[in-house]
């Protein structure tokens, strides 16, 4: 199997997204229609009261040969949390799926800290639209730290195998000075959850999936999972745990394993690969990656560059 | 009505010397009872730091079992250790609970975290002791009980009970964070979670004590004891608003149940108030009821809830 690279095939600041958000096009994930596939972004606006940034899902529906956009959305597809809630800074990303009739949107809710930027948890949205938007089951999350995963849990992936929902997730495994004079870094590696309803979840409870690349500082992010035949692939992110924002050899790449029973993971970042490309959009980084199936085609949905800031681009699996 | 006879106040931070983490506040009192001693756990604080914030921390005196007024022994160092950087329980341990597991003293308490829009979070953590409740060792550096979607934050103030073959964890969740005057300001109310390891909880998931003075009543130090067929439940209670003085302030309420799930609010009942002078002329709060010698008492705060310690009420007749 080998990846062939399709380009880039969104550019937020070529359209007039909602809510003042110029910038960035953060993990695509796609839902797949009869004649349309619609992908959900995080894109950022400004807050005012701080000039730290806001995370907000939109949406572009595209056609089915992901090559043209129908259009953007231009409403609010979920609303922000509430003050004090853990997804009042932000939702980055939200995995959906089709279940039971409906399209669940799981959440990934940024709320910041003093000592720490950031805090996340997963939370649950159901649309009835369609997809169109989506309203929250609760104020509080459906999965959050727990005695093992202490912080920052996040990156949501559910699909249901059989009757059970599967979670792939992150968790964040603590912070970390790694200079006096830094900012706190953190560190966070793949979990795994199950759920007979998909509101109720049972953690593997600190468990690391996947094992270390580049030792106990690479931090892994966004696992996204497809069968393909009898074998289960999992497509994630990994980065070093600092200095990973502009120096290219420590910023975060795509990784890939394997599993024939959805328990034990083999990792192989190689087969399939995916690489940097030399004077591309996607030439410093490759993040956020989202792996679906369209018209019997598999797909990958990845950002490049500084965090997906100029959009995401796509390859195909050969 | 119930009828508490005051013993005063019984401990007061500021007359100890050589603690730098235990300067004010000696708040939510526990107590574990010993053969010669009774342990009354409660949460302090040093001094505010430059920007006027606290930390807080969990400690222990040993006070007198014929004379629980008298005070024998305060711990050399606080029982449990603030989290590590970005931890739930980064920036204080209050309040804390325990209850004996065999040989060992098990402890749930509330672990702070600073927000940027909010001032806070709470979290509930977990920990062992096996020196007889001097040291606790945490479980795990996250919490045992982790938000829900009807839980969203605040989730502090634990109580710890074993009844039967099972855990019961009374506490308190966060409705919302209400703007007064300017300032986030928390609403919580009482809420219970059985388990039968004291590790893995299922959620009730519903208000337990209905809400009287207000809506946005707020609720707080759920202590539940077992006596004469009954469970007695001892909490406190303010308005959300304007709260920090004498008129709206915490009061001490009262709720039975026969099952531990359906409870009977009945604040006529709890027979203890605020005092017309003294050390809890404006607020009592934070009850905690324990039986020692075939005598009931209850522990409890008084103004600016515990900032100058806590004091003792000894029941006369008997809770039914």
């Amino acid at each position: 199997m080998k990846w062939k690279k399709l380009g880039k095939i969104f550019d937020p600041t070529k359209f007039d997204l909602p809510g003042g958000c110029a910038e960035f096009a953060q993990s695509p994930q796609a839902l797949v229609f009869d004649d349309f596939v619609r992908i959900y972004f995080s894109t950022r606006s400004v807050d005012k009261a701080n000039g730290k940034y806001l995370s907000h899902v939109a949406f572009v529906d595209m056609n089915d040969a992901l090559r043209e956009v129908i259009g953007v959305s231009r409403h609010t597809v979920i609303g922000l949390g509430k003050l004090g809630c853990f997804d009042e800074h932000g939702i980055f990303p939200m995995n959906v799926l089709r279940h039971g009739g409906r399209v669940l949107g799981y959440t990934c809710g940024w709320s910041r800290r003093v000592s720490v930027s950031v805090d996340t948890a997963i939370g649950l949205a159901v649309s009835r639209d369609d997809g169109r938007t989506f309203e929250r089951i609760g104020d509080g999350p459906v999965l959050a730290a727990s005695l093992r995963e202490p912080c920052l849990v996040g990156d949501p992936f559910v699909r249901v195998f059989g009757d059970v929902h599967h979670m792939w997730y992150i968790f964040g495994t603590g912070w970390k000075k790694f200079s006096p004079d830094a900012a706190p870094d953190r560190t966070y590696k793949i979990g795994h959850a199950v759920s007979d309803d998909g509101v109720n979840w049972v953690k593997e409870e600190g468990r690391r999936i996947i094992e270390d690349r580049l030792g106990a500082d690479e931090s892994q992010a966004l696992p996204s999972v497809i069968r393909i035949g009898a074998t289960y692939h999992m497509f994630f992110c990994y980065r070093q745990s600092h200095d990973f924002r502009t120096n290219r050899e420590r910023s975060y790449r795509i990784g890939h394993a394997r599993s024939d029973d959805l328990v034990d993971w083999t990792r192989n970042d190689g087969d399939p690969g995916l690489d940097v490309t030399e004077g591309d959009w996607d030439s410093d980084m490759l993040c956020y990656p989202h792996v679906f199936e369209c018209k019997g085609k598999v797909y990958l949905l990845y950002n490049g560059n500084e965090f997906g800031r100029y959009g995401f681009g796509l390859a195909v699996l050969e | 009505m119930f009828k508490w006879k005051k013993l005063g106040k019984v401990f007061t931070p500021q007359d100890i010397e050589g603690r730098s983490w235990l300067k004010e506040f000696a708040q939510a009192p526990c107590a574990l009872v010993f053969e010669r001693f009774v342990r009354i756990y409660f949460s302090c604080r040093p001094q505010a730091d430059a920007k006027g914030q606290y930390v807080s921390y969990s400690a222990y005196v040993d006070v007198d079992r014929a004379d629980p007024t008298k005070i024998l022994e305060v711990s050399a160092r606080p029982i449990l250790e603030l989290g590590a950087l970005g931890e739930f329980d980064e920036f204080g341990t209050y309040p804390v609970s325990v209850a004996r597991s065999g040989g060992e003293v098990r402890a749930y308490y509330g672990g702070w975290t600073r927000c940027e829009s909010v001032p806070f979070n709470v979290a509930i953590g977990f920990a062992t002791s096996r020196d007889e409740g001097r040291t606790f060792t945490k479980a795990g550096n996250g919490p045992v009980l982790p938000y829900t979607p009807d839980e969203p934050f605040v989730l502090g103030g634990p109580k710890i009970r074993f009844f039967g073959d099972t855990w019961y964890l009374w506490y308190i969740a966060g409705r919302k964070w209400k703007v007064v005057d300017g300032r986030p300001e928390p609403v919580y109310k009482i809420r219970m979670a059985s388990s039968p390891d004291g590790i893995h909880w299922s959620k009730t998931n519903r208000d337990l004590v209905e809400s009287r003075i207000e809506e946005d009543e707020a609720q707080a130090s759920p202590d539940v004891f077992y006596c004469n067929g009954r469970y007695h439940m001892f909490f406190c209670y303010r308005y959300s608003a304007r709260f920090r003085g004498r008129e709206r302030g915490y009061r001490i309420g009262y709720a039975s149940s026969e099952d531990l799930t359906h409870w009977v609010r009945d604040d006529s009942k709890a027979g203890i108030d605020v005092s017309d002078e003294g050390w809890d002329s404006e607020m009592v709060s934070y009850p905690h009821v324990f039986e020692l010698d075939e005598r009931i008492y209850m522990a409890y705060l008084g103004n600016q809830v515990g900032k100058h310690g806590f004091g003792l009420a000894r029941l006369e007749g008997t809770l039914n």
